[in-house]
């Protein structure tokens, strides 16, 4: 907002804007630790995003300086395993999906009209997962000791026996741990979106890059787990010696390459989806028009989201699944060209419709284009069985990865940083260099992988680490690597523009591009709150139909433009129609997020270590910090003053029984509820198709303590449901005993849990049924243990009075979680129990 | 709950796809469990119960989600709302592409074996 605006500002806006900082407001020094404001964390995560692309595209150069000459001895075969693992990990698990997670986290409530994201501690506890795992992954390469059994880590080569080492180790607890950041931005994501966006903005109503965003969350939320699981199993196999995917303990190796693929191509999608939405956000704009078919492309998302989930099979074309079932998965992977083609019209009408201004930004985009639609074609090709079998671990199938992941994610990501980097810095990108920059990347990419796709065909496998001259490919790979080089020229000159911009850069205009959307209505550089005051929103193209909208935000003639009462305060309106429901208090800086996530990396080390006692103790720390950082919450003092409401504002969201606190759970257990499934998944595969599982003719469970830790915890679920129904009539007598009884029916649970475990006199390390039997039910352990500790922490917030009638949310959240538990508790004692016990020792 | 019902509301702009979702899951899974348990004689070609048996599944999978298109279509002309239409036409799309997404993958049983 220019000087000429403050100037004509009154006192009273003034002042309210001052207010804003205060309360808002980033601290400095050793504190900036504590910040938690999706603006600066967003900026975190993009900038360390961007450090680890520097590092994996070093370890892409190192990789084509030895590939660019026959029998070259530039690496050893062992250095050059670790290079190749560690470029695919640090690009895919360190670059693309935290990058494109701080852009959503950046940008997302500036484009709905929110001042935050609606967990922010959530936001940086993420960060930080995602700073020391990667940290901790990134150790090991510098040790020397970096995993060597390439990006999907397929057993048998990264199990025990091939990779002694802790190499192994540090993928799978470096991954874990940077995976608990993806889940944490999914899950707010997906519900900041669903109920943060601001008054009168309807689902059919808000941008489309948040359809994009909303998709990509919600598949991170399903997607991950089931890598997290196969994660934990192999990490047990490895540490603890339970055979999972050893064909002589009764596990399977095919095993991880499904818990792997089920995670790892929907995660092709995860990393394409925002890279389009950043399309469809721009083509509009720069084409001057509205998009053709918001809805098509609105199906398009839906569908590209749901698919994906049913392709993963076709990276596993080779493994010796039967015919039939690899035609369903290369039928369905034929289908994705559907959604991706309405797409791609999509944009082509908006831009012949429009009249399309060749700006920096829209060179990016056609870079896109022109890449991802080959490397379309090139997958089309990949989905049908023989041709794939022929080009199976070729670099056919390099070129093609790198054609839809640079073509998808990194050229739609470069047209977003100069398209959104007037807003973060103030200033104009500088066409001349930025277009330098464009040329040589998108000729370098082509010149190394368009030629890759013919070094594949004549038969070069991947992850060679040389190969003789008699091949013949001793000219195509030295024109990849000098292909690679002139891209590295290209990032180099990218960095220096982006250096150079933010000292040199011309100072940008309000609105510089023209655009339609929210985020272009704030202050550059943005403020922490975003907005002053909460516009009302009933149109796909605010900026475009109310031009002066920045104006009237800004001098604060809209909705929460008050600040006396101390809070940070965002609206929460209806996921469906955008009316407002509640005023969401959001917590302020804390040193918890931190706190955890340190106690978090202190697990990880004494894992790879292997010193189990700290990691033990350092579990408990970890949780106590966690229930700790949980206490301070709804009406608790320490968040911040209660004080009263406008009488035209919504409640306070604690005020309410659905407030974001229930989302975040409901949307949690779609995140466990996978993790449940891919475990089921296991035993269920393991069972039918491990070819040495043995089923003991009669289950070693019993059955007695069984089905009476289930009536606990069903007693204690009804009961539960009984209080939050009396707490939504307004009566919490006996609120807090209540809330012992369940939590004391949650203690019971557990300890019978335990019995059946010691009873059962499991030999985990000998047999994988025992094994998986094992992590079963330790899984529903730790659920019972955790919905005890909650029940008994609510009985004592009871007591303090930080829950009542009038502050009634988080029974209903403690709630949610009982129920999820009572399903999983059952199936599982079917699956476990029931069908072993009626089928008998069928393997 | 009789509101998510509505085949106006947009929870139905991923009810299809979770049904195509279900029965995808279903017919691999069921042709893996069939092929461990009861594997069919291979001079069966793709005249076996397996091959049957997923047709089945995948015809009623389709009539159904055909209906549901249908149908979506008669409840956004009915609709009130704008919003509402928007959301059933929109749902009517989805359902027909989970339809035609059903019968194609589907299809291969027609001419290959199960289980080699």
């Amino acid at each position: 907002m220019s000087d000429t605006k403050d100037a004509t500002l009154t006192p009273e806006v003034r002042r309210l804007q001052q207010g804003m900082d205060e309360v808002w407001g980033n601290p400095k020094g050793l504190r900036a630790l504590t910040v938690v404001n999706h603006t600066t964390v967003g900026l975190r995560f993009m900038v360390t995003g961007a450090v680890f692309f520097l590092i994996g595209g070093l370890l892409a150069m190192l990789i084509r300086t030895q590939l660019a000459f026959p029998d070259n001895d530039f690496m050893s075969p062992e250095i050059y395993n670790q290079v190749f693992t560690m470029h695919g990990t640090v690009m895919m698990f360190l670059f693309a999906i935290p990058i494109l997670e701080g852009l959503a986290i950046y940008m997302i409530p500036k484009m709905i009209g929110a001042r935050d994201l609606v967990c922010p501690r959530l936001t940086a506890f993420g960060y930080y997962c995602y700073l020391f795992g990667g940290i901790i992954l990134f150790s090991s390469l510098l040790l020397e000791m970096a995993p060597a059994s390439g990006w999907f880590m397929y057993t048998p080569l990264s199990s025990g026996e091939y990779s002694p080492g802790p190499g192994s180790d540090f993928w799978l607890l470096g991954i874990t741990f940077v995976e608990i950041s993806a889940l944490s931005a999914g899950v707010e994501l997906v519900v900041s979106i669903l109920r943060t966006r601001t008054q009168g903005m309807a689902l059919h109503k808000m941008p489309l890059f948040a359809w994009y965003i909303l998709a990509m969350a919600v598949m991170i939320v399903v997607g991950f787990p089931p890598l997290i699981l196969g994660s934990i199993l192999l990490e047990l196999e490895r540490a603890a010696g339970m055979p999972f995917f050893e064909v002589a303990g009764g596990g399977d190796p095919v095993l991880w390459a499904h818990l792997f693929w089920l995670f790892g191509h929907p995660e092709v999608y995860i990393i394409f989806l925002p890279g389009a939405g950043i399309v469809s956000t721009l083509i509009p704009v720069f084409a001057g028009r509205p998009i053709v078919g918001y809805g098509w492309v609105v199906a398009a998302i839906i569908i590209m989201g749901f698919v994906s989930f049913g392709l993963w099979v076709h990276h596993m074309f080779t493994l010796g699944i039967p015919q039939l079932a690899l035609a369903f998965f290369s039928a369905a992977s034929m289908l994705v060209a559907i959604p991706t083609a309405i797409q791609i019209f999509a944009w082509l009408s908006t831009l012949w419709l429009g009249r399309p201004r060749m700006t920096l930004p829209m060179l990016w985009i056609i870079g896109f284009l022109i890449i991802f639609v080959l490397g379309g074609l090139t997958g089309v090709m990949l989905a049908l069985v023989p041709f794939n079998w022929q080009v199976h671990d070729t670099h056919f199938v390099v070129a093609h990865m790198h054609y839809v992941l640079v073509g998808g994610m990194l050229f739609p990501l470069m047209a977003g940083l100069y398209y959104w980097l007037p807003q973060v810095s103030g200033r104009m990108p500088s066409e001349r260099l930025g277009k330098w920059s464009f040329w040589l990347i998108f000729i370098g990419f082509n010149v190394t992988f368009l030629v890759m796709h013919w070094t594949g065909l004549l038969g070069m496998r991947r992850r060679v680490f040389t190969y003789d001259t008699a091949m013949g490919w001793d000219i195509y790979n030295l024109i990849s690597s000098v292909g690679g080089f002139m891209m590295s020229a290209g990032v180099a000159l990218l960095i220096l523009d982006i250096a150079l911009h933010f000292r040199f850069g011309r100072k940008a205009p309000q609105n510089p591009w023209g655009a339609d959307t929210l985020e272009w209505a704030m202050p550059k550089p943005p403020t922490a709150y975003n907005f002053v005051s909460l516009p009302t929103v009933e149109t796909r193209h605010p900026l475009w139909e109310k031009p002066d909208l920045s104006r009237t935000i800004y001098e604060g003639r809209h909705g929460l433009a008050h600040i006396d009462h101390g809070r940070r305060e965002t609206w929460g309106s209806d996921a469906l129609t955008g009316k407002l429901r509640e005023t969401i208090h959001l917590p302020s800086n804390s040193w918890w997020p931190l706190f955890a996530a340190l106690a978090i990396a202190a697990v990880c080390i004494s894992l790879l270590v292997r010193v189990y006692w700290v990691g033990a103790v350092a579990t408990l720390v970890a949780v106590v910090l966690l229930l700790r950082w949980s206490w301070e919450n709804g009406a608790h003092p320490g968040k911040a003053p209660e004080a009263s409401m406008a009488p035209s504002d919504p409640p306070l969201h604690y005020h309410t029984m659905n407030g974001p606190g229930v989302w975040c759970m409901s949307v949690s257990h779609l995140a466990n509820g996978s993790l449940y499934l891919s475990l089921l998944f296991g035993w269920f595969y393991l069972w039918t198709v491990a070819p040495e599982w043995q089923m003991p003719d009669s289950s070693p469970l019993s059955m007695p303590m069984l089905v009476m830790g289930g009536a606990a915890l069903t007693l204690g679920t009804f009961w539960l449901a009984k209080l939050v129904r009396r707490l939504r009539r307004g009566n919490d007598a006996g609120l807090g005993g209540g809330m012992y009884l369940a939590g004391g029916l949650g203690v019971l649970q557990s300890v019978l849990l335990m019995a059946v475990i010691w009873q059962a006199q499991l030999a985990p390390t000998e047999t994988a049924h025992d094994a998986t039997l094992l992590v079963a039910l330790l899984y529903v352990l730790i659920h019972a243990l955790l919905g005890a500790t909650l029940c008994l922490l609510q009985g004592l917030r009871v007591g303090y009075g930080y829950v009542s009638a009038k502050v009634p949310m988080e029974p209903v959240v403690v709630l949610r979680f009982w129920y999820f538990h009572l399903v999983v508790y059952w199936s599982l004692f079917l699956a476990i129990w029931v069908l072993p016990t009626v089928l008998g020792g069928a393997s | 709950m009789r509101r998510l019902l509505s085949l106006t509301h947009p929870i139905h702009l991923v009810s299809g796809l979770t049904i195509w979702g279900i029965w995808f899951v279903a017919i691999y899974a069921g042709l893996s469990v069939a092929c461990s348990v009861a594997p069919p004689e291979p001079e069966s070609d793709m005249l076996t119960g397996i091959n049957v048996g997923v047709g089945l599944a995948t015809l009623v999978t389709t009539a159904l989600l055909l209906w549901l298109a249908w149908a979506s279509v008669a409840a956004g002309r009915k609709a009130e709302l704008r919003r509402e239409c928007y959301f059933a036409y929109i749902s009517a799309g989805m359902f027909l592409f989970s339809a035609v997404s059903t019968l194609f993958v589907g299809y291969p049983i027609v001419f290959l074996p199960p289980c080699l």
